[in-house]
């Protein structure tokens, strides 16, 4: 057991700094709350974070694990580590639009053809942007319910039905796309995985406004689709395997990057008590040393988690991260709209602390604890996986 | 960050879960709430590890958390992380035979309030093991150590019969000069029990967790385990978050308290507030999962229970470590 970095990790984050110093971009440094769908400019994925990201990949920077062709430079885990620890104290992502990097790589690299193995690089450096379609209407949390229909044809698929809340829908090049291909075996058996060009004669793209009243994801539509058979991830019928894929890198370390970010909204929301005269009240003064002692101990489950990953053993601590530090953002935010008081619900600049930035971060914050596997899902979860119980 | 333990470590914990297991039963629980002597056979093994209090936090709260989880009696705690390091830091000549557990003692320092902080008051609190250990140190408000022997004790009876705590009453004549000490390095020495205590709470908290789990996984109701209900299943998943954060927090405040990082008060107050967290969520969730079973004096869910509540009322409850780490944060 040790604190702190040895001197490997020492020299690699130095390099890291001192390129960062050089190259990230003023807009890269603004400190967010989360990883923001919007920046100031409403875009969904600003031009500056375009080209930040290809810069990260040209440096071998983007995912430092991969080979250099893949936006790295065979770095060790805890390495990694480092890396994830650097960007985040910073406040610096590395993308606006994760599912590229972060799920359709990884997943290529681990279960497509070497055809389709050559979209990874174009998918990390973020020059292709991906979109994930998994959900439907009658499909959320119970994904393996999906019902969109893939015909299988000798040298084609013919898709038709609906994805929903496909977050970068209306600026995607590709999707990553589950659908039904065989409705006749019990639904996890069905499903197959297709990379669909979003450009294919019989897509329909409608955007949905979110509570914030931006536009991030959109309905699919599909309408005899025609999808080329080289286009199938994995076997056919196998797609639900790839959906538990391993995504291992990114798992191991999204933590650091939600950890970092709630310790950020403490530390705000001690600067927002101070501003409002209530750093003296004893009940705030609890309540915030409680949101502290929470995100303390996440950030040191995080490093528990990740020396296990680091030896090659599974880390079942990284199941609590992801609904453990959704939960406690919202607490934050929940608790700096509180203390404004009459003034916790105005997000008019120039009445507001932080042009509205509490109320802001607290609707966005909704989505945390639904998206990507609900808390309720995460329970299941470590329930049935990490502790073994039986399903209900 | 390097938080897997080296294999000597791991070595100690399966030592002492094996010695544990055979040699702090239950039953022995249970005799000793009558007679205190009952967990004398208990040291005769543990003295072996007393030299742990001379080495890093790290090793010696790994320890702690399996005594914790087996709720130990008798004077290991007192002995190891109050009295042995505030020997070590007076320089006193009986350190070497308090390491080599030839010599058991106790630390008197909290007042009438019960906190952990230099006093002046003629009768100290919250004593452990007072009776029955060879020495008890008591600290004075300068502050300053005296070592006494045999003082008058009153045992103050708790819901925990696992943890016997005392009023001492500190006779001003006592023998011998006063060490000084610091006031820092009598606050270390509150920070390190601090955490040794949190240690050991997240160990109760796991025994509690473990025959919950257990329990789960074989009462039927209803044809079924009732750990296929959802409601069981996210209370445990949440009991288990609890463990595993506050294992994680008591981890990392040993180790920034044997590297000397700034940290480490912070990390303090965190760990004792998590444990807490963690041990109080698993006893007033496990009781409940148990249903009426764990209501009854026969069965040994309570005896933890009483350890877990015992320990989040010692050295600072949740609350109070929040004031405390408030006062770090925001002044
Ligand atoms: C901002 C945002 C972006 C998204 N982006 C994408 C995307 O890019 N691609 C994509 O495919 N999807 C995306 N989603 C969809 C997301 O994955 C789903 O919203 C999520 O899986 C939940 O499904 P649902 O909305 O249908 O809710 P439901 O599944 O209907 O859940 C409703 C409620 O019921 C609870 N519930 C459901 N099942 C259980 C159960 N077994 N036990 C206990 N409680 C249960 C849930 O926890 C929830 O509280 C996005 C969602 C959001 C909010």
């Amino acid at each position: 057991m040790k604190l702190g970095w040895g001197p490997k990790e020492e020299a690699f984050r130095a390099e890291l700094v001192a390129f960062l110093d050089e190259q990230a971009p003023p807009e890269a440094l603004v400190q967010r709350d989360f990883d923001s769908i919007e920046d100031d400019s409403g875009d969904i994925i600003p031009a500056w974070s375009r080209k930040w990201q290809s810069t990260l990949f040209d440096h071998g920077w983007m995912i430092p694990a991969y080979p250099a062709e893949l936006g790295g430079r065979n770095c060790t885990p805890i390495q990694t580590l480092a890396y994830l620890e650097e960007m985040a104290r910073r406040s610096i992502p590395r993308s606006f639009h994760f599912p590229g990097y972060a799920i359709v790589a990884p997943s290529l690299l681990e279960f497509g053809t070497s055809e389709q193995q050559t979209l990874a690089p174009a998918a990390i450096r973020g020059d292709t942007v991906w979109c994930i379609g998994m959900s439907e209407p009658n499909a959320g949390s119970d994904l393996a319910g999906i019902q969109t229909r893939a015909a299988v044809h000798d040298d084609h698929f013919v898709v038709n039905g609906q994805k929903v809340w496909t977050s970068y829908a209306m600026v995607a090049q590709k999707c990553f796309c589950y659908v039904r291909t065989n409705p006749d075996v019990p639904k996890h058996k069905g499903i197959s995985l297709l990379i669909v060009d979003m450009d294919t004669p019989g897509i329909e793209i409608r955007p949905l406004r979110h509570i914030t009243g931006a536009a991030s994801f959109a309905e699919v539509f599909f309408t005899d689709v025609v999808v080329a058979r080289e286009n199938l991830v994995g076997g056919l019928d196998d797609g639900w395997r790839i959906t538990q894929g391993s995504l291992a890198h990114e798992r191991a370390g999204l933590w650091v990057e939600s950890v970092s970010r709630l310790e950020y909204t403490v530390g705000s929301l001690i600067a927002l008590a101070r501003r409002r005269g209530l750093d003296r009240d004893p009940v705030v003064r609890r309540r915030l040393a409680e949101m502290y002692e929470r995100a303390a101990s996440l950030r040191a489950l995080g490093y528990k988690g990740f020396a296990s990953f680091a030896q090659g053993s599974s880390a079942p601590e990284h199941s609590f991260m992801k609904m453990a530090t959704s939960e406690l953002g919202q607490e934050c935010f929940e608790l700096g709209v509180e203390m404004q008081g009459a003034y916790g619900t105005v997000v008019d600049g120039e009445r507001s602390e932080e042009s509205g930035r509490w109320a802001h971060s607290f609707f966005v914050s909704f989505a945390s604890t639904i998206a990507g596997g609900s808390s309720e899902i995460q329970r299941n979860i470590i329930a049935q996986r990490v502790l073994g119980l039986p399903r209900g | 960050m390097d938080f897997t333990l080296s294999e000597d470590q791991e070595l100690l914990r399966d030592t002492a879960r094996a010695l544990l297991a055979a040699e702090c039963t239950t039953s022995m629980l249970r005799a000793h709430i009558d007679d205190p002597a009952a967990a004398d056979p208990l040291w005769t093994h543990l003295r072996e590890y007393a030299g742990l209090a001379g080495g890093p936090l790290t090793d010696h709260h790994l320890f702690l958390e399996e005594l914790g989880y087996v709720a130990a009696p008798g004077p290991f705690f007192a002995t190891t992380a109050l009295f042995a390091p505030l020997l070590g830091t007076v320089d006193h000549e009986l350190l070497p035979a308090a390491l080599a557990g030839e010599v058991t003692g106790t630390v008197a320092l909290a007042g009438t309030d019960g906190r952990w902080r230099a006093n002046d008051d003629p009768v100290k609190t919250f004593v452990p093991e007072a009776d029955r250990v060879d020495w008890v140190a008591v600290v004075s408000g300068e502050p300053a150590v005296t070592l006494l022997r045999n003082p008058p004790t009153r045992l103050v009876r708790t819901v925990d019969t696992t943890r016997r705590l005392f009023e001492v009453t500190v006779d001003a004549s006592g023998s011998g000069e006063p060490l000084p000490i610091l006031p820092e390095e009598l606050e270390s020495i509150v920070e390190w029990a601090t955490v040794a205590l949190a240690a050991e709470m997240v160990g109760t908290a796991r025994r509690l967790f473990d025959m919950t789990l257990a329990y789960a996984k074989e009462r039927v109701q209803f044809d079924v385990p009732i750990g296929s209900f959802q409601a069981v299943q996210h209370k445990l998943a949440d009991m288990a978050l609890d463990l595993e954060r506050a294992t994680s927090a008591v981890q990392f405040a040993a180790m920034a308290h044997d590297a000397g990082d700034n940290d480490r008060h912070r990390a303090t107050h965190v760990a004792k507030a998590a444990a807490g967290a963690a041990a109080t969520r698993a006893a007033k969730d496990g009781i409940h999962i148990h249903g009426g079973i764990g209501y009854t004096w026969e069965h040994d869910l309570h005896l933890f229970i009483r350890r877990a509540y015992g320990s989040e009322h010692w050295l600072g409850t949740r609350a109070e470590h929040h004031d405390l780490l408030a006062e770090e944060l925001l002044i």
